[in-house]
């Protein structure tokens, strides 16, 4: 009978069990995912592969002690984003880290924004989502970039579902705002000079402050 | 009018039901805040789909799978010498004990050789045994709950085979840290699967219990119970028996066994 391929939990009790071979895999599976996730988090390559190698470490270290309560993807997911956090923690670049209300203009100078070339529109979009704070930030890329379901996001970050969707949504708006669309509202009737931002904030989410990320 | 505020992000993902959709839908026609809001989000979510993978830049991981070579062959180093074997052995015999006291009395049947190893030939090497540091050889768990695996025929005697991998291979002392937290905590489990495993008079004096794994064997809940067998007090194991039993009435399900490749 042909093997299927074999699942995240094998793969670690055969490592355990002397398969050296096995960690390789595990790697080779999940180091893709794990390098995306740590660039759109921290926002640079350099930043990625450090968070990277820390979170793989992180796993063969600790890899005698998962014992399969949680889905080794959720795990690696949840180690990954903890060795974000951490390098980003330890960097301390600047304003963007900072949820201070007058910190948060870009880092460099957004270029010109040319939307019919798809990567500088993705580079717009990685810059706007640095000025997004981590908790959200970790939310949508999990979500809406990575494609997880927001059960398995709320087991890797350890929030409730609730919270899950409640960041997703502010997240989102923060995000919008960011990447300057926020006065692009194509309804007629809308009001854009209005600012809905602050007006319209709510007292039960701690939302991102929107009111200031865009330019 | 209050605003749908829980349900903004599954409106925008399309993930709502019918019947909430039209809510939401309804309300949006009144509310130009949330209007505001969903077309903001919709947006940012269709830029952030558009994000592609980047790909893994060379050399990223060479130095993780390093370090996993240079772990990889310190646990290898750790051979199996008589002696090592005497001080696991005894090591191994008070966590069984420990089981056994927390559940009430299961798994005295373990205790007798381990205690004639431990005051025989090997006798001065007693402290090395309750040492953090030594090399503790028989790796025990606790009870593993994978209530989520469905084991057939094979993945017993992949079990098997892994397991008497890892006691020829014998582990570092990481997994000795594992083991004390993992058998307390889930001491009555394990309580009941020593229990199942017993009643099903499976095991005898010359078994050591070296993993436990609540799962399910073709559909059916199942304890896995993995030994290591030997010939005698102060002998290595020569072979791994594993056998499964069903959890609501311990009948046996199947067994597996497999030779430890001789050290």
């Amino acid at each position: 009978m042909p093997d299927p391929p074999a699942r995240d939990e094998d793969l670690v009790r055969r490592y355990l069990s002397g398969d050296r071979a096995a960690f390789a895999a595990l790697v080779e599976r999940h180091e893709r995912r794990v390098y995306n996730l740590a660039l759109r988090m921290t926002g640079r390559e350099e930043d990625a592969r450090d968070a990277t190698q820390d979170a793989f470490l992180t796993v063969l270290r600790k890899l005698s002690s998962f014992r399969g309560e949680a889905a080794f993807t959720t795990w690696l997911h949840r180690v990954t984003v903890n060795a974000c956090y951490d390098l980003l923690r330890k960097r301390q670049r600047g304003p963007v880290l900072e949820r201070g209300e007058d910190d948060l203009p870009a880092l460099e100078p957004p270029p010109v924004p040319d939307h019919a070339d798809a990567s500088s529109l993705s580079m717009d979009v990685q810059q706007a989502l640095m000025q997004v704070p981590e908790d959200f930030r970790v939310v949508m890329i999990l979500h809406d970039v990575q494609d997880l379901r927001q059960e398995e996001v709320a087991a890797i970050v350890g929030v409730p579902i609730g919270t899950v969707k409640s960041r997703l949504h502010r997240g989102r708006i923060a995000l919008a705002k960011a990447m300057g669309i926020t006065r692009e509202a194509p309804r007629p009737g809308g009001s854009p000079e209005s600012g809905t931002t602050k007006s319209g904030e709510r007292a039960d989410a701690a939302g991102p402050s929107e009111g200031t990320v865009s330019p | 009018m209050s605003h749908p505020d829980d349900l903004l992000a599954d409106y925008v993902d399309g993930t709502l039901d019918e019947r909430a959709r039209a809510d939401v839908d309804t309300h949006l026609l009144g509310c130009e805040r949330c209007r505001d809001e969903v077309r903001l989000a919709a947006s940012a979510k269709a830029a952030l789909v558009e994000l592609e993978d980047r790909p893994v830049p060379f050399g990223v991981t060479g130095p993780v799978l390093a370090e996993a070579g240079r772990r990889f062959e310190r646990r290898r180093g750790a051979t199996w010498d008589r002696f090592q074997w005497a001080a696991g052995l005894a090591a191994a015999a008070a966590l069984v004990v420990v089981v056994a006291l927390n559940v009430g009395g299961d798994g005295s049947e373990n205790t007798p050789r381990p205690a004639a190893a431990g005051t025989g030939a090997t006798g001065a090497t007693g402290a090395e045994a309750g040492d953090a540091t030594a090399p503790a050889p028989l790796p025990f768990f606790g009870l593993e709950q994978q209530l989520d695996v469905n084991y057939d025929v094979e993945g017993i005697r992949a079990v098997a085979s892994e397991a008497a991998g890892a006691v020829e291979a014998a582990t570092g002392g990481e997994s000795a840290g594992a083991l004390a937290s993992g058998a307390e905590d889930s001491a009555q489990r394990t309580g009941d699967a020593r229990g199942c495993v017993r009643q099903s008079g499976l095991q005898d004096s010359r078994d050591v219990l070296i993993r436990l794994i609540e799962a399910e064997f073709e559909g059916t809940p199942a304890y896995i119970a993995v030994f290591a067998e030997g010939p005698g007090a102060g002998q290595p194991p020569d072979h791994i028996v594993v056998w499964v039993v069903a959890t609501d009435d311990c009948r046996i399900l199947t067994s597996a066994s497999q030779r430890i490749p001789p050290g």
